[in-house]
């Protein structure tokens, strides 16, 4: 039963949209663990993607429409930047046009086609053997951690320019009025957020 | 100024821009349920040995929201490539039955891509009592530690700000950007979300590659989906 579900799974697929869900005897399992008495449990069926992400904010920020974020969730990993590059680099300009300004290559030497071809393929890279950071000036793209800005890495990749701090409200004339928007920081940090040192780490619920 | 901005916006990017992130209502398809991943988040232990990886369902809940359940028709699935080609060499499956998360693997699966089945013959390796209070229950077994229920949202943003910046709205900051220091909240304080954490011996997470960016660092590539029963 296995080996078929592994060998024909476009055939189980159709076999379970047309029969809803295979409760089939052989499927199910005997689990003990820790609870007091052995329980059967039914894990059958073929499971179906409705949701993706690998980095925060990609496809929230960058697909330009629900019908966009709804394609790019249900699209694997190795198949998105070539559908979804082009959308996500108009949408970046899109983002630069309504402020009247223009990308300009990021902190990262990165110009605007190579920043959205890296940014369409929505996984995240950790490393097991070093530092695991979102950026933190030192490592880059290593991993995320509770209390990393992503939005501002994000904001600064993005309008951040090639010294990451292009849009941040400077005061061109002299008059003491800001005459640039802040566009490289949403000015919230993480010192609200105080996740445990140990197991499971995120805070206790509201 | 802002009412050229509010056109410009309008023409060029198409309208319903009610953006929520990390991933934050970012499947209208699912919005709303426990097939839409809110967050995603992978990094060191507290055993430098270990890689924790913490995969969030649903959208901000308010804390009256806290009977929220996990579904035991959505499966969440963090898939581990090995070798850059963006193809899972290993999935570690989490899916809830009467009140517990059992989780399979990490393991080659027998299959990639949009559909999954759980091969629970042989790759179920621990479950955890399902928390529903800020009392966390967790569980250990083969070198891996479990949890799963509702936490804190750990995610942090001025997101109405965000909407104002995006929207060409009042609700921007100084020349339609984001606040000043100290005028900015954080939307997402005090709200919570349904999170599932483990945490994995590197051990058994398999090979790492160059970094695709070129930094020379040693990395796996990581991703978290929800697949509903067909």
């Amino acid at each position: 039963m296995k080996i078929t579900y592994i060998k024909y799974p476009l055939i189980l697929a159709i076999a379970a949209v047309t029969a809803l869900s295979c409760d089939n005897d052989d499927d199910n399992t005997i689990l003990g663990g820790d609870d007091p008495a052995p329980v059967v449990l039914d894990f059958s069926g073929t499971f179906a993607q409705q949701d993706q992400m690998g980095r925060p904010g990609i496809n929230t920020v960058l697909s330009g429409s629900s019908a966009i974020k709804n394609n790019f969730n249900v699209t694997i990993p190795s198949e998105q930047t070539a559908i979804f590059q082009p959308q996500f680099l108009d949408r970046a300009v899109a983002l630069h046009d309504a402020f009247g300004v223009s990308y300009e290559t990021n902190i990262l030497g990165l110009d605007a086609t190579t920043l959205t071809t890296i940014l369409a393929t929505d996984v995240l890279q950790v490393a097991p053997n070093a530092p695991t950071t979102y950026f933190d000036g030192a490592n880059v793209l290593t991993g995320r951690t509770l209390t990393d800005d992503v939005i501002d890495v994000s904001l600064i990749l993005l309008f951040g320019g090639m010294d990451g701090n292009k849009y941040n409200g400077q005061d061109l004339d002299g008059d003491g009025m800001a005459d640039l928007p802040i566009l490289v920081t949403d000015n919230v940090d993480a010192s609200g957020e105080t996740p445990s040192s140990t197991f499971p780490y995120l805070e206790t619920p509201q | 100024m802002k009412k050229t901005k509010a056109i410009i916006l309008s023409v060029g990017i198409l309208a319903g821009i009610t953006l929520i992130a990390a991933d934050h209502l970012d499947a209208p398809a699912v919005a709303g349920t426990t097939a839409d991943i809110t967050d995603f988040f992978a990094f060191e232990g507290a055993n430098a040995d270990n890689t924790v990886f913490v995969a969030s369902v649903q959208s901000s809940l308010a804390p009256a929201g806290n009977d929220a359940t996990f579904n035991e028709n959505v499966l969440v699935e963090i898939n581990i490539d090995n070798d850059g080609d963006l193809i899972e060499d290993l999935v570690i499956q989490a899916i809830p039955r009467d009140g517990r998360m059992y989780f399979f693997g990490p393991y080659a699966p027998g299959a990639t891509g949009l559909n999954s089945t759980i091969d629970d013959d042989t790759e179920l390796t621990g479950s955890v009592e399902i928390t529903t209070d800020g009392t966390a229950i967790t569980a250990a077994a083969n070198g891996i530690q479990y949890f799963a229920g509702p936490r804190e949202d750990p995610f942090f943003f001025d997101f109405t700000t965000f909407n104002g910046v995006i929207g060409g709205t009042d609700a921007a900051g100084p020349n339609g950007g984001f606040q000043l220091p100290g005028e900015a909240t954080d939307t997402f304080d005090g709200t919570n979300v349904l999170s599932i954490v483990v945490e994995v011996p590197n051990s058994l997470l398999g090979g790492t590659f160059a970094h695709p960016a070129g930094t020379g660092t040693q990395v796996f590539n990581t991703w978290v989906e929800a697949k509903t029963k067909q």
